[in-house]
């Protein structure tokens, strides 16, 4: 099961083909103790394509988020990241894969708080051993996309929500993802704040074909999506 | 860069230390600095008592290499010192052209003030100085005997004269020609200075006392007795060839007469090493516990700040760090750590070497022999000693936090996430219990035999070990108990929520309770074992010190710097009319199938009468064997030679070897190495020495002891002379002494505990940040948690108490029955202070509570 990801981003509302996407995941099921949270989740994103992910609180959506980073052991089902199957992997593997193919965007930001601005953004560019030259142009460049620069040498303590998050979403696509997940980011965050943080994550999906599954309570955030997916009772609902 | 550093795992761990580690450091320097000074303690006072000792001990031999370059070998009687009558038997060996010999006798002189105290202990040595001046090696140095002023032909034979150190002379403010001041044997003599020894360049011990032979055996009263002859090889190039020292050796062996012995030089040195082996061994002991404490405190600080770092360890799980190179940079912060505290304690150790040098040579020269102190020195081998055990204690310590970094979730479920995911096996028996049963299976090992015929308990150390440890963390149970029991009768919002948070007995928690058991347990063992020593010996010296007066030599050094009372001295002191018996002790170290012993001599059939005694075995309780000379022994001598039921035991003596056989088994805690009496005419025989070592003296009824002590003293300057309440106050001195390392360490043990124990709610609270955040936002009153966190600080002291009291209490019985009868040989009157476990109870609980609140409510103040 392999596919060579396509970098051309599809039209919007016309969800590409599904059986080589950036991410897809069969018949998750996932329970915790006695409570079965996921119920056999179906889901395919293609390469550069924004998935809104919505429904009640206590659905699973965190969930569902957990196991697609492999923080969280699947129970049953398949997750394939790029085609590689998580499901099959050891912990090293997953590791790298988080590294390699997955970026993450918390609610709560999450930056090293002894790391300036711009070694949050080259740390994880670091951690898969990009030369130093590289690093610093290539954080560079995502500090000024976010338009952080001028705070680059700060620490996460001086920094205001919207301004952390905007360096944490510069973190999460360093390393050129397949895929970037979002929990709640814009949660935090005032409405103008979080909009422009939206605009910021379809830019940057748009420009580097990065593949969003963002999880949101605001329709109104589901804008920047290609299409919206619902779980409801631990399955994704049939589109309306 | 080698390659290693290259791998993924150790570039991460290097980058977060640069990138993280060291700028936390930047952030809390405070803490850092703390706990790095917490490791140079450690390491400190392990290289400084291992440095003090050494100085106080070894300078054994340092005469040697002052004056005449070391020895290269000795000629001794087997027991007690070379008559003079031996000497025409050493005649071949003198004539021999490869080496010089150098007769030697030493003891000690008592330097007194001009109002009459002692001042300080002087070592006496008598040399034939005409063979010193005509040592090779001794002119190479050329010392201070050689000059003009010194001419041999002046003063050998003339009235006694002297050579003493230059520092001696500037400390005293002796010049050439002045008179020196002294007691040697109950009497006074005055010595002329005859010139001075040494210099910045070339120094000598301060203690040294040079003087030509006979002289030095009149002021001793042992004319006609040299101790050694030492022997210096001529060639100096032939000392470094083992075959020529070992084919002149042969020679030597081949030419001695019968009733001497050959010995290598360093075979002595290591032989007054041995005798002070347990008591170095013991203070080895005590130091590797202060590390062990400190290591304790080097966790729970490192643990603190991996709570406190928990939400970034948790970030850089989700960005993908791996596990091993999360566990891999808290070590290399751990081996930062102890690097840097262990340099830092060499330096500390050598000052504390210089402080403590001088206590321990007093403690030697009270119990062991005369020494005197050298100059502090650090080895090669203190240094890489000091670098391994503040490291390796260091990483040892770093290790649970570490695991506990390795184990934090990620981000994503962290807020979720268990307490402490690395240190959950303390919250099962299973390690505690372990150790507990292997601290008891300890207990069957016999004592170890040390050289010299010291003992180590070395099962009774690893059991007392084992189970103490094991013991502290079984110990976090209790807090449970403690806590669940006290839920029902809780009143108050903050007083439940403290009583469930203790009820849930989490790991950390658990982690402060075991912490503070262990000083506990430590100190109330210790404080078990100082008092039933105390109350043993008092109990001893009602009984046995009922003379009213006690009669020894005056000396500024404790019981081996004694050359024993001249018989005429002593003739007169006990024949004085108010004295109606006096009962004299005569003693000299003997030779005894391990090691050496003692042999006194005694008025047998006063002793199973008039001198009480704490008898184990009544005079007369067990048979004597055929062939041998009826002896009391005392029941460190019994246990050490398994007498208790009788037997004979081989003693060498000066005139040979002779058989004792014990007929009662008395008391004694004067003396670790053992010691048995005999008739006194038959020691004087056996001995072939007259010197007693002290009298005590039964007053006529009705005589005011202290006008006869008074007049005594007038009569015998050179003579102490003291009632029973002085003796007692000087013997209880004595004791208080001995036990001074052991009251600092109590001392650092309570502080190490308390530190600990605020460490560990710090790191307590830093976990529970998230619960704090919330109390603050629903409008927890600032009161109330200073009180909550209050409640937690002194429940865990409580159980902490609890607990370590009954772990104390095994301990004590552990010290009492085991470890000091398997080293020392004498058994104690268990004492319970039982007033003092309680103070400790209480002021662990307040001191407790007072920490839980003060990081409580700073913790409060962190949140924003
Ligand atoms: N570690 C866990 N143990 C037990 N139950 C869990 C655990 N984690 C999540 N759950 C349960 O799984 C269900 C889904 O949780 P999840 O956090 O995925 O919901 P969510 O859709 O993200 O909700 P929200 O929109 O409120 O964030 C919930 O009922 C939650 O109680
Ligand atoms: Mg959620």
């Amino acid at each position: 099961m392999t596919t060579t990801a396509t970098r051309s981003a599809p039209e919007p509302n016309d969800p590409p083909d599904g059986t080589t996407g950036a991410l897809a995941v069969n018949q998750l099921r996932k329970s915790y103790g006695a409570v079965e949270v996921l119920h056999g989740v179906d889901l395919d994103v293609q390469p550069g394509e924004r998935v809104a992910l919505m429904g009640p609180s206590g659905s699973g959506k965190s969930t569902l988020l957990n196991c697609i980073c492999g923080i969280e052991p699947a129970d049953a089902g398949q997750i394939l990241i790029s085609g590689a199957d998580l499901t099959k992997m050891n912990a090293a593997e997953l590791e790298r894969t988080r590294r390699e193919s997955i970026g993450y965007v918390f609610q709560s930001f999450h930056l090293l708080p002894t790391l300036t601005a711009r070694e949050n953004v080259e740390f994880p560019g670091q951690l898969i051993g990009l030369a130093a030259r590289e690093r610093r142009e290539r954080a560079g460049a995502l500090l000024d996309q976010v338009g952080m620069s001028h705070r680059a040498e700060h620490l996460p303590d001086a920094l205001s929500g919207g301004e952390r998050q905007r360096v944490a979403l510069a973190r999460a696509v360093m390393n050129s993802p397949r895929l970037v997940l979002a929990d709640e980011p814009t949660g935090s965050l005032d409405s103008v704040i979080g909009d422009q943080v939206l605009e910021l994550l379809q830019t940057i999906s748009d420009e580097l074909n990065i593949a969003l599954l963002l999880v949101t309570h605001d329709t109104d955030c589901a804008r920047i999506c290609h299409r919206t997916v619902r779980l409801h009772d631990g399955r994704i609902a049939k589109p309306d | 860069m080698p390659s290693f550093v290259s791998s993924p795992i150790w570039r991460v761990a290097f980058a977060l230390l640069t990138k993280s580690t060291l700028r936390h450091w930047g952030q809390a320097k405070g803490s850092y600095l703390l706990i790095i000074a917490i490791v140079a303690l450690g390491v400190g006072s392990l290289n400084g008592i291992r440095q003090a000792s050494r100085a106080a001990t070894a300078n054994f031999g340092l005469f040697n290499e002052a004056i005449s370059g070391r020895s290269d070998f000795l000629i001794e009687a087997p027991a007690g010192p070379i008559r003079e009558t031996q000497l025409p038997g050493l005649a071949p060996l003198s004539r021999q052209p490869d080496w010089h010999l150098l007769p030697v006798i030493e003891g000690p002189f008592t330097q007194v003030s001009a109002d009459g105290e002692p001042q300080r202990l002087l070592r006496l040595i008598g040399l034939d100085l005409v063979a010193v001046a005509n040592l090779p090696t001794f002119i190479d140095r050329e010392f201070a005997f050689g000059q003009a002023e010194s001419r041999w032909n002046d003063w050998v034979g003339a009235a006694p004269r002297v050579w003493i150190s230059s520092s001696l002379a500037a400390d005293s403010g002796l010049k050439v020609g002045d008179s020196l001041r002294g007691a040697v044997g109950g009497r006074m003599h005055e010595l002329e200075v005859a010139g001075m020894l040494g210099d910045a360049d070339n120094p000598v011990p301060e203690d040294l006392l040079i003087a030509d032979l006979p002289a030095a055996q009149a002021i001793l009263t042992r004319v006609g007795e040299i101790d050694r002859i030492e022997a210096v090889v001529n060639d100096r190039a032939a000392r470094q060839s083992p075959a020529r020292m070992a084919e002149i050796e042969d020679r030597v062996r081949a030419l001695l007469p019968e009733g001497l012995v050959f010995r290598a030089a360093a075979e002595r040195i290591a032989e007054r090493a041995d005798m002070t082996a347990a008591f170095r061994l013991n203070l080895t002991i005590l130091s590797l516990i202060a590390i062990l404490v400190g290591a304790y405190l080097i966790l729970q600080a490192l643990d603190t700040a991996v709570v406190r770092r928990r939400a970034e360890l948790a970030t850089l799980k989700s960005l993908g760090v791996g596990q091993r190179a999360l566990f891999l940079t808290l070590m290399l912060e751990s081996l930062l750590i102890g690097t840097l505290g262990s340099i830092l304690g060499l330096g500390v150790g050598v000052l504390l070497a210089s402080g403590a040098v001088h206590l321990l040579a007093d403690t030697v020269n009270a119990l062991y022999f005369a020494t005197s102190v050298e100059a502090i020195r650090m080895s090669g081998v203190d240094i890489a000693t000091g670098l391994a055990v503040g490291i390796g204690f260091s990483l040892f310590a770093g290790l649970l936090p570490a695991r506990d970094a390795m184990f934090t979730p990620p981000a994503q479920i962290l807020s979720r996430g268990d307490w402490s995911p690395g240190f959950v096996w303390l919250r099962r028996p299973w390690t505690g219990l372990a150790l507990v049963g292997a601290g008891l299976l300890c207990l069957l090992l016999p004592p170890l035999p040390l050289a010299g015929g010291a003992r180590l308990p070395l099962g009774g150390f690893l059991a007392a070990g084992c189970g103490i440890i094991g013991a502290a963390l079984l110990s976090g149970q209790t807090l449970v108990w403690i806590a669940r029991a006290c839920q029902r009768v809780a009143v108050g919002a903050a007083t439940k929520l403290a009583l469930s948070r203790l009820a849930d007995g989490s790991s950390r928690h658990r982690l402060a309770v075991a912490g503070l058991v262990v000083a506990v347990a430590m100190v109330t063992g210790m404080v078990q074992m100082v008092g039933s020593f105390r109350v043993s010996i008092e109990r001893w010296f009602d009984v046995r010190f009922q003379a009213e007066l006690y009669v020894s030599e005056r000396t500024a050094g404790g019981a081996s710097a004694v050359n024993g009372i001249a018989p005429e001295v002593l003739q007169a002191v006990t024949t004085g009319p108010a004295v109606t018996f006096a009962d004299t002790l005569y003693i000299s170290p003997v030779g005894a199938p391990s090691g050496r012993t003692y042999l006194g001599g005694v008025d047998l059939g006063a002793w199973s009468g008039r001198v009480a005694q704490i008898w184990i075995k009544d005079p007369g309780a067990l048979a004597p064997a055929a062939d041998a000379q009826p002896a009391f022994i005392s029941e460190t001598f019994a246990r050490r030679f398994d007498l208790m039921e009788g037997g004979k035991i081989t003693l060498a003596t000066p005139t040979g070897s002779r058989d004792v056989t014990p007929i009662g088994i008395y008391a004694d805690y004067g003396n670790e190495f053992g010691s048995a009496v005999i008739a006194a005419e038959v020691w004087k025989q056996w001995i072939q020495a007259d010197r007693a070592i002290n009298t005590s003296l039964y007053l006529q009824p009705g005589t005011d002891a202290n006008v006869v002590r008074d007049a005594l003293r007038l009569r015998f300057p050179g003579l102490e002379i003291r009632n029973a309440q002085e003796l007692r106050t000087l013997a209880l001195g004595i004791f208080e002494q001995t036990f001074r390392v052991t009251s600092a360490l109590n001392g650092i043990g309570l502080t190490v505990a308390i530190v600990g124990l605020a460490l560990g709610l710090f790191s307590l609270f830093a976990e529970s940040a998230g619960t704090w955040a919330t109390l603050r936002r629903i409008g927890f009153p600032a009161k109330s948690f200073a009180l909550t966190a209050g409640v937690e600080g002194a429940g865990i002291a409580l159980a902490a108490w609890l607990s370590g009291t009954f772990v104390g209490l095994c301990l004590g019985w552990l010290l009492i029955y085991v470890i000091n009868v398997q080293s020392f040989g004498w058994t104690l009157v268990w004492h319970l202070p039982v007033g003092a476990f309680l103070g400790l109870g209480a002021s662990l609980v307040v001191f407790g509570f007072l920490a839980g609140a003060l990081t409580g409510a700073w913790h409060r103040r962190g949140l924003s």
